[in-house]
Order: C-alpha cells, then sequence, then structure tokens
C-alpha cells in the first residue's frame, strides 16, 4: 500500500505520519510511507487543505490529523 | 477523488509588472480574509476578494480568459491559490511574490484603516516586520524545505481565518 502524506511540514502533518505509520505497524500492514512537502507537488493533487493523504494515488483526505478509525479503514482494506 | 496532475512551476511576477497586467486589463485576486481587506487592501480599479476560505468553493467564477494576478500578504497563500487554479486548468494566472508587503513598500496604491502609515510594518500583519528582502521564507510559518518560491504556508484555508499571515 502506497501512503503519500502531504503537507510542508507543520505540526499536523507530522501527526498524521506518525499516527499512519504507528497504525500500521501495529496491524502489521506494509506500507511504503513518504511526505509530500513541495508546494508544487502537493498541489498536483488539487488538495487546499493540509494535510492530504493519498493512498495507492487516490486523494482519501483533506485537512486536519486523520482520525485514529478513518486510519484503520485504510489499512483493512 | 482527486486526480494527480503534474504542474509546471506557477509564474511569479513582481508588483511593477502587476502594474503594467493591470494596465493591460488584469484582474487582482485577493485571497486574505475579510477582516484583513479592510485593515489595508490594494487600491486598484479591477480586484476580486475571495479569501482562500471560501476559494475551492467559488473559483469558478473567475475568469478563464482573462489575465489573473493573485495577491496576499506576503505571497504564500496566494501561491497555494495560483498553483490550485492551474490544478483546475487555469493558464492565464500569476502569482505576485511578496503580497501586499512588498506592494506597499514601493509606495503602490493601497487603502483601508491602515493604509495612513506609509511605512511596511504598517502592512505587515502578523509577522510584524518589513516587506522581506529576498523572495524566499517569507511566510511566518515552516518554509517548505527546498522551496524556491515564496511558499510555505502550512495553513489550511480555515485556519486563515485567524487572521494569520500564513
Amino acid at each position: 500500500m502506497d501512503i503519500k502524506v502531504l503537507g510542508t511540514g507543520c505540526a499536523n502533518c507530522k501527526a498524521t505520519i506518525a499516527l499512519i505509520d504507528q497504525i500500521a505497524k501495529a496491524k502489521g500492514v506494509a506500507v511504503t510511507l513518504e511526505k509530500v512537502e513541495e508546494l508544487r507537488d502537493i498541489m498536483g493533487y488539487g488538495v487546499m487543505s493540509t494535510p492530504g493523504v493519498v493512498i495507492d494515488g487516490k486523494v482519501v483526505h483533506a485537512g486536519g490529523v486523520p482520525s485514529r478509525d478513518k486510519i484503520e479503514q485504510w489499512l483493512t482494506a | 477523488m482527486n486526480a494527480r496532475v503534474d504542474l509546471p512551476q506557477a509564474r511569479e511576477v513582481c508588483p511593477t509588472t502587476t502594474r503594467r497586467l493591470i494596465g493591460e486589463g488584469a484582474l487582482l485576486v485577493d485571497v486574505r480574509e475579510r477582516a484583513e481587506v479592510a485593515q489595508v487592501a490594494f487600491d486598484v480599479p479591477d480586484l476580486v476578494v475571495m479569501p482562500l476560505s471560501e476559494f475551492e468553493q467559488r473559483f469558478a467564477e473567475l475568469p478563464r480568459d482573462r489575465e489573473l494576478v493573485m495577491v496576499c500578504q506576503v505571497g504564500a497563500r496566494s501561491l497555494k491559490a495560483t498553483y490550485f487554479l492551474m490544478y483546475q486548468g487555469y493558464t492565464r494566472v500569476a502569482n505576485m511574490e511578496g503580497g501586499i508587503n512588498k506592494w506597499a513598500s514601493k509606495g503602490f496604491p493601497i487603502k483601508g484603516a491602515r493604509a495612513g502609515a506609509s511605512t511596511p510594518a504598517a502592512v505587515s500583519g502578523c509577522c510584524g516586520t518589513a516587506a522581506p528582502a529576498s523572495a524566499a521564507a517569507t511566510s511566518c510559518c515552516e518554509p517548505a524545505p527546498g522551496a524556491n518560491t515564496a511558499s510555505g504556508a502550512c495553513c489550511s484555508p480555515a485556519a486563515a481565518g485567524s487572521g494569520s499571515c500564513c
């Protein structure tokens, strides 16, 4: 599962990455987790509110840190 | 949801070029929140105020067949709006670097409650500093690593409503 977290490095973006990493490890799901920090690359997904989360090329979340429940749902796919 | 588009580097223009473009018919789009605009605004004939917090809902009001110059406090939020329009297929759009801070520091026309003071500090917003000397690291947010434009806005459009210069 390829996961990209879009954001220019603010606290919410870091929290999102940490949370996804933590839950993926807890569930034993193999993910490649990547930060997309350049504004031009972030906007390439049309995401105005960061953090954004892209899973296998699809934007699944934009704005604020996603909830634990939401992340678990993504990783249960 | 959103398909990925490989966007080219956004066009950036200085305040002087912006004035020329306005003279040639360009539309200035100010993406600051209304409270900020009430304090100090660009004094130009053709201006649209479209706060970043409303941008995603309202951007379609902007013409595609006219030159658009996006502006804000320091050029960070307007750069985000510029890229968003490019993502939506707009081709005639550019970001004005330095924002109203740089515009005012050049003595270009402004109006509003804080327009009386002529120093850059009067229009510097939350950062409280004079207009930046360089195009880099002009945002009060953490700067984006490797950014070569006046970017680094990490705040969501909603957060911008608090009056920050992000």
